[in-house]
This record gives structure tokens, sequence and C-alpha cells, in this order.
């Protein structure tokens, strides 16, 4: 028990190193601009006055260190401080976004659980065979294709052959959440191909794996079914190895949604970072850069706590990571 | 089925595919059968036809041409970009496996928080405060990259520091760079071969997608995510201008999967 509570702590001081480290690196990177910040943000035609008022609104003259403390400070509040372009705070900007990109991630997430899972298993029996070769080989192909690619490919698709134009339309969640769920649902699947592929590549060898293992020879000697043996010895052993990847792919999808938003027209937080980028709103860019990051490290740590929940090997840290 | 036929047709076809990239690249380099920035009012949203073999674009511009042109970005991207990473992989994974200790928990530190940022992210964002252009694309690309070749390296110098030979070394006191660089760095290799080619895939899975974006190639240049942009509001009407770019990226990403798979069975059976 004690060193669950050792290695429980360890986590959790990781964790919190690593949220203060991605938050520096957020705040040094906007911070090393070349030239002066403010005259970058307002372009060469602003004047002396306009650069000055910005610097002191921006807190630019003070010193590096001092200026972290008090952003740090501000957004452990959730307050990244105002936009320059929208005039508007930066936290609302990003909430009132975030329907689109976390609504869109997570029924990608939903999608390459459902389909990878059962894919695998089905797959991980007759290795070898024609399924499994089909499957496999269009898995890489998959893989190949960039997101935004597929999800041009997918548009032509459905409005060639199916005539239905699902790109460019988006409902509000609070006006009708069930046409605001079908808007999400191509998009999403864009983004989900790619890493249905790859977590099925990888859960099948991990399957075939496990299913050469000795606890499944004594499982079939036991005149257990295949059906029992899959879902009761193989599969919960490959969900635990599995942790990692999807917190990977988890990861993989934010950063892919910022894309795919793009070809789907869809007013998420891809589209906010574009115009910060392109007018050059550096308290919106990093603002979302830190929020989106901060995601990704709890996302890694959450990992960690389930594997550690669902396996008591890593929980008492016998496991060799 | 034999493992090793299997993976040697992942080999021909891995090495075909690449071929074609490559090939589009040689002949784009000497010879492009229209200007690619060339318009032709004349000839808009022409369908792939004899003069045309892969259609025209909006402006009449030839979308063979583009293509022929855009694979030097391709591979200069993926190929600097991973050399990079390489570069800055090796000497911290190096360093970190070798010297352990304090030195080794900074750079696990460090790579892990940049590893934290959703990749395409960081280079985004490295893009927008310096600047959208070739050079941005290729370091920033390389960053964020390089945390997944020093993590390779690090825990393959940490098997072999108890290995007879790296310890021999030790005892006659040979400098430690050249213990890194001379004894272990060549021992890596079967290690790092797989890692080099999915990172090349990869790098340019993230510049077409930055080059969608408008961040990553800048025109006049032609690219193949920029020709995909452009082509977006007329994909309906006229297909193959996303199509060509497509396949274009899908030969060489999966060519470059394909031989990555080969390296991993054929290095995976020598080893047995």
């Amino acid at each position: 028990m004690g060193s669950t509570v050792r290695s429980a702590l360890i986590k959790i001081c990781e964790f919190l190193l690593t949220a203060l480290l991605v938050s520096f690196f957020t705040f040094v990177v906007f911070s090393i601009i070349p030239g002066d910040t403010a005259r970058v943000m307002l372009g060469p035609n602003a004047s002396e006055e306009q650069v000055q008022a910005l610097r002191e609104e921006l807190g630019l003259d003070a010193p590096l260190a001092t200026r972290y403390i008090s952003w740090l400070g501000d957004a452990a509040k959730g307050d990244f401080g105002k936009s320059i372009s929208f005039g508007q705070p930066v936290g609302e900007l990003i909430a009132s976004r975030l329907p689109v990109t976390l609504g869109m991630s997570l029924i990608a997430l939903i999608f390459v659980l459902v389909i990878s899972f059962p894919m695998a298993a089905f797959c991980s029996r007759n290795p070898g065979d024609l399924t499994d070769k089909t499957l496999s080989t269009a898995g890489h192909i998959l893989f190949a294709i960039p997101p935004f690619a597929l999800s041009m490919m997918l548009i032509l698709l459905f409005s060639k052959c199916f005539h239905i134009f699902a790109a460019g339309r988006y409902t509000a969640p609070s006006a009708n959440f069930g046409a605001y769920l079908v808007s999400l649902l191509l998009p999403s699947f864009c983004i989900a191909l790619p890493k249905i592929a790859m977590t099925f590549k990888f859960l099948r060898a991990s399957m075939i794996e496990y299913s050469r293992g000795d606890f499944v020879r004594t499982a079939k000697s036991h005149g257990l079914s295949d059906l029992r043996i899959m879902l009761r010895h193989i599969i919960p052993n490959s969900a635990v190895s599995s942790v990692t990847v999807i917190s990977l792919v988890l990861s993989d999808i934010l950063g892919g949604s910022l894309i795919v938003e793009q070809v789907f027209n869809l007013p998420g937080l891809g589209r906010l970072l574009l115009s910060a980028i392109s007018r050059r709103d550096f308290p919106l860019l990093s603002g979302i850069v830190f929020y989106l990051a901060m995601i990704t490290v709890l996302l890694y740590f959450l990992s960690d706590v389930i594997s550690a929940m669902i396996d008591p090997r890593i929980r008492d840290g016998r496991a060799s990571t | 089925m034999n493992p090793s036929a299997n993976s040697k047709k992942y080999l021909i076809i891995g090495t075909a595919l690449i071929a074609i990239v490559i090939a589009f690249f040689l002949i784009g380099l000497v010879w492009t059968p229209y200007g690619i920035n060339s318009t032709d009012s004349a000839s808009k949203f022409m369908a792939p036809c004899a003069e045309h073999i892969f259609g025209t674009d909006n402006l009449g511009r030839d979308v063979f041409s583009r293509c022929l042109a855009a694979a030097r970005y391709t591979l200069l991207v993926s190929f600097a970009g991973v050399a990079v990473a390489l570069a800055l992989g090796t000497i911290t994974g190096l360093l970190a496996g070798y010297f352990g200790g304090l030195l080794d928990k900074v750079i696990m530190v460090l790579s892990n928080s940049v590893m934290c940022f959703p990749g395409i992210l960081l280079a985004l964002v490295a893009v927008a405060v310096f600047g959208p252009s070739l050079y941005n694309v290729i370091w920033a690309l390389g960053l964020v990259f390089a945390p997944t070749f020093a993590r390779v390296y690090r825990s393959s110098t940490i098997e072999l520091l108890g290995r007879d030979y790296i310890l021999s070394a030790k005892v006659m006191k040979v400098n430690p760079i050249r213990i890194m660089f001379v004894h272990i760095l060549p021992n890596l290799m079967s290690q790092i071969l797989p890692a080099v080619i999915i990172g090349l895939a990869n790098m340019t899975l993230f510049e077409s997608g930055m080059s969608y974006l408008g961040l990553g190639v800048q025109p006049p240049a032609a690219s193949y995510g920029k020709m995909l942009a452009d082509a977006q509001s007329y994909m309906v009407t006229a297909p193959w201008l996303i199509i060509f770019p497509t396949l274009m990226l899908v030969c060489y990403i999966l060519g470059l999967y394909f031989i990555s798979e080969w390296v991993r069975t054929s290095m995976r059976g020598g080893s047995k």
C-alpha cells in the first residue's frame, strides 16, 4: 500500500511539474518574438502612441519573470487577458468555440474505440487470413492519407454518390442538439479513420500476442468458449496496454480537429487559432495554445491514473514501464 | 504465408511508390510541360485529357506541372525536418542515456513537455510567431519531432551501457564523447532506422496540413497541401483537382510506411 501512495505522489508531482513547464514554454515562445511585440502585433502602420499604449496594456515594460508570474496567476483563474482583434476576453472566446472542438474529439474517440476493438478482436483470431489482410492493408492506406485530404475525399464521395452535402452546416448545441451531433458526425469520422487504423494495428498485435499466452491455453483447456476467452482474458489485457496509445491518439485527434474544422467550415478552436495567427493576436493565441496543451497534459495524467486503476501491477509500481 | 516473402512484398510495393514520387521530383527539376504558375483563361477547369493529363485548375494552371514541381518541397521538408529532429534527438538522447542522473531527468522532463503540445499546434505557433517560410516550417517541425528520436536513443543507449565492450571502453578511459558516437551510435541503427522512416512520413503529413492552412510552403511555390486548399471550393465540379495531389501524398507516405514495415520485420527476423 505504501508503494501505491508513493507512486501516486510521484505521478502527481510529475504532472504538476509538466503543467508548469508547459505554461512556461507557452509564455516564453510569445516573449521571444523577434523585435518589439507590440509593434509586431500592430503592424508597420501603427503610430508610436498606439504601440506605447499596447505595451502598457500588455505590461511589456515589466521584467520577464514578473510578467510570467502575473500571467500564470491570471491563467490559473481562467483569465487569459483580452483578445486584441475580437475585443473580448480570451476565456470567453475559447469557451464559445469549445462545443465544436471538444464535441468532435469526443465523437471521434468513440468511433475509434467502438470500431477498432471489435475489428482487432476479429482479425486477431485468424491472423494472416483474407479478412485480416484486407483490413490491415486498408488500415495502412487510411493511415497514409492526410486527414484533411481524407475529409475532402469523403465529402466528394458523399456529395457525388449519395447527394448529401455535409460540409458547412453547423448547428449550435443549444439550438438543436440532434442537428449539432449530426453536423459533427462526418468530420469526427474523418479525424477518427486514420486513428482507427493506428489503434487497430496496435491492438491486433497485442491481442495476437496475448492469445498465445499461457493463461489463454489454460482457459482453453478448462473448456471456456472462444468468445469468453476473448472478452474476459484477452481484451482486458490489451485494454491495459492500449491506454497509453489511446491517450496519444486523443492528443492527435485534438490536433487533427484543428485542421479538419477548416475543411468542414466549422467554427471551432482551429478557426479561432487561424484568425489569431493571421491577425497576430498574441494574447488569444497564447490562450488557445495554453488551453490545448493543458488538456493534453491532463489526458496523459489521466491515462496514467486509468492504467494504474485497471492494472494492479502498475498501481504497485511492480511493472517496469 | 512465409513472413519473409510477405515483407519482401512490402519492400517492392514501397520502393515502387517512392520511386514514383522521386521520378516526379527529378522530372520536375528539369522539365514541366507548362509553367507552374502560368495561367490560361481559355483552359480553366479542364478535365484530364491528352494535353493536360491531370487536368487544369480554376486559373487554367496545369495540375500535372504543379504536381511535378511540388514534389521537391515534400521531399525537402521531410528530409530536412527529419535531419534537424535527428540531430537534436541524437545529441540529447545519447547524453541523457549515457550520463543518466540529473541531466537525464532534465532532458526527459523537457522533451515530455514538448510532447504535451499537440504536434501540429506547436509547429503552427512557431510559424505564426516567426513568420511562415520554408525554413521556419523545417526547424519548427524538426523541434516537434526531436523528442521522439531522443526517447528512442535514450532507451537504447541505456540498454547498451551494460555491454562488455562499453564497459571495457570506459575502463580504458575512452573519452565519453567518443564512446557515445563511435561505440554506441552505430549500434543503434536498427532502432533508429524505422523511427526515421516513420518520421519522414509523419513530417509529410504535418507539412501538407500546414501548407493546407496556408502556413507551410508559401506561394508562388506549389505544394500539395496548398493545391488542395485552393481546390476545395471547386472539388465537387472538378474532383481531379483534389484527387491527384492527394494521390501524390499517399504514394509517398504509404511507400514510406511499407518500407518501414519491411525494415521492422526483416530486423526482427535478423535478431532471432
